[in-house]
């Protein structure tokens, strides 16, 4: 097990009081507290190396160059992706939105016969298929549905059981010989459900279309081996893993990204420029890293990947389950309905509920006067919200700093709502 | 710190009895098509119900907490004879006890004042919740309020305040969209 107090110690954030009472942070899921670890190295950067990198001969310059590909190559360590020189499978981006719409924006340019002969496999025309889930956070749902807008092609979408489960085992029916990409959600961030993925990933390689996993929420809180999981692209956010916010991550197969035409243009990723011919671009990754790079925000995000792998990503998941079994009692508590599966197997610590009668903002503001931060809203995820008959929810997220004492405090909040707003 | 939340003491001040009532059962209410459909599909376009009004509507949104409400006016055209008035004010949709409670506030203040009156509400409406919890120091633009004055304790959070105009803007906005289309009109005779 995690040592809860050891871990506790390396987040000062927690150790306030908001409104009188001592913060409960449930809301990670939006953006994890950052160690002080992180916060160091961030810091640490600036008063000590900060330049460009990949440019510039000077002694900083290369410190920070150093310092960069060094974090790139612990960001690929924890998610199982290759890092040597010439190898890089991962892609600095601003983001999780950011690195899927670049992967979007590659693919319709692929499809205006971009990137030649090589970049045919990303290209797109009517009649061909993008799928995806209604589960999906609209930062995968809209850019590949623009995508399809931009090319003609159609885009469908696996359905969800009622614990908003997307129906893996339908992969076979909903993807077909016309699907060309499937972009999908590893773990949905409103139900907390885990994408059984092997299903899809099968039929889609058997009927050589693309997946493209959105692990925003998985990379955080399972041990995560893109390998191993057969996906061709993967996208999440450091900020969401410990690490700074400004940064996230496009995983691609080496292979994949070598034939991938670039989708932002500008400096340090071209090799040569004309003033009347068409440029050279540079190999993956520098080639999808136009102008200049988070740098601090991606060596914080390494010391992030470090000190996940350092705890181990197996102990916690493990200490995590017993905070979601904690937060699942909130199905008990009277007039509350829980938005996902309403059991711990195959599920994060990402619960989202309803309170009958009571709109989540105001759920919100109850629950905050108690010193306890969940998320209210949609969450980015309209869809699954229609898939429930709802617009909004309230919605507590674990990290690995929550205790099964915090989930007391949030039940016993819950449990009063109903009745302030004399609903009950 | 600052400090954009709330004590208990405080949250029972926000959400006063007239507030909490008003959310339960709220004035000018018409149901929604589907549930958590944020926009009116066919359902309640208006039916003019005079040949001197001229409908319109306007489609409100708060997407941080999703509030919407799509406010639909009859406006009469002045050819009656009168001042040009609402003389019917309905809604669609769904959001948190504020915007609710404020919609039904709002459309028992203007349902058939002038267009004149309705504005100037607003406006002070407007300076209530952008007075930051001090009220508007103004006993005849209190008076005149009414129960939209227990929105003062809404006007210290300003994650709040949408909530509270939300139904006031889309007032204001389908009233211009009625008188814009009436001078359209008149071109067109
Ligand atoms: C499942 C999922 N996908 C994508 C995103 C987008 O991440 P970001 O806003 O960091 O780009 C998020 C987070 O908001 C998410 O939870």
């Amino acid at each position: 097990m995690v040592d809860e107090a050891r871990i506790r110690s390396q987040f000062p954030i927690l150790d306030q009081e908001v409104h009188g009472h001592p913060l409960v942070y449930l809301d990670s899921a939006a953006t994890a507290q950052k160690p002080v670890s992180v916060i160091d190295a961030v810091r640490d950067f600036y008063l000590r190396d900060n330049a460009g990198v990949h440019r510039g001969a000077h002694e900083l310059a290369a410190r920070s160059t150093v310092a960069f590909e060094e974090a790139r190559a612990k960001v690929a360590a924890l998610v199982g992706a290759e890092s040597h020189e010439g190898g890089e499978e991962i892609v600095v981006t601003a983001g999780a939105t950011a690195a899927l719409n670049l992967l979007a924006t590659a693919f319709g340019n692929a499809s205006l016969g971009r990137g030649g002969g090589a970049a045919q496999r990303f290209a797109l025309k009517p009649g061909d298929e993008i799928v995806t889930s209604k589960a999906e956070h609209h930062s995968v749902l809209l850019p590949f549905q623009e995508l399809a807008y931009r090319t003609g092609a159609t885009l469908k979408a696996f359905d969800l059981d009622d614990q908003g489960r997307i129906l893996a085992e339908t992969a076979d029916q909903v993807i077909t010989e016309r699907t060309r990409v499937v972009a999908i959600t590893h773990v949905s961030n409103v139900t907390g459900a885990i994408t059984d993925i092997d299903p899809i990933v099968r039929r889609a390689h058997q009927v050589g279309a693309l997946v493209v996993l959105d692990v925003c929420q998985s990379v955080p809180h399972l041990p995560i081996d893109l390998h191993a999981m057969d996906v061709d692209f993967a996208a999440w956010s450091a900020h969401k893993m410990y690490g700074p916010t400004g940064v996230g991550f496009l995983y691609g197969r080496r292979g994949l990204l070598e034939a991938l035409p670039p989708a932002s243009f500008g400096g340090s990723m071209v090799e040569l420029a004309y003033m009347d011919k068409p440029a050279q671009y540079m190999d993956p990754p520098a080639r999808f890293e136009a102008g200049t790079q988070p740098v601090a925000q991606l060596i914080g995000a390494g010391v992030a990947a470090d000190w996940l792998r350092a705890i181990g990503m197996d102990r916690i998941a493990a200490h995590e389950a017993t905070i979601t079994r904690g937060l699942l009692r909130l199905g008990q508590v009277e007039g509350v309905r829980i938005l996902g599966p309403t059991t711990p197997e195959n599920r994060i610590g990402t619960v989202s509920f309803d309170v009958k009668g009571v709109h989540p903002h105001d759920v919100g503001q109850f629950i905050d006067s108690r010193g306890i931060a969940i998320r209210v809203g949609h969450h980015c995820a309209q869809p699954v919200h229609r898939h429930f008959g709802l617009f909004a929810s309230n919605r507590a997220s674990t990290g690995i700093y929550n205790t099964v004492a915090e989930t007391d405090a949030l039940l016993e909040a819950v449990a009063e709502v109903r009745h302030f707003f004399k609903v009950d | 710190m600052a400090d954009f939340g709330m004590s208990d003491q405080e949250l029972e001040q926000m959400y006063q009895e007239v507030i909490l009532e008003a959310a339960r059962d709220p004035h000018g209410r018409v149901p929604e098509d589907r549930p958590g459909s944020p926009a009116p599909h066919d359902g309640v376009t208006m039916k003019v119900e005079h040949g001197y009004c001229v409908p319109a509507e306007s489609q409100q949104f708060n997407p941080t907490c999703g509030d919407h409400a799509t406010i639909h006016v009859e406006v009469s055209d002045g050819t009656d004879g009168r001042p040009k008035a609402i003389r019917r004010i309905v809604w669609q949709g769904d959001g948190c006890s504020i915007s609710q409670a404020s919609l039904s506030v709002m459309v028992d203040l203007v349902q058939g004042r002038s267009v004149e009156e309705a504005m100037h509400l607003a406006e002070e409406f407007h300076s209530l919740m952008e007075s930051r919890g001090a009220g508007i120091q103004n006993e005849d633009a209190e008076e005149e309020l009414g129960d939209a004055v227990v929105f003062q304790g809404v006007s210290k959070y300003p994650m709040r305040i949408k909530c509270a105009l939300l139904g006031w803007e889309g007032m204001k906005a389908s009233v211009a969209q009625a008188l814009t289309d009436m001078d359209k009109e008149k071109e067109q005779a």
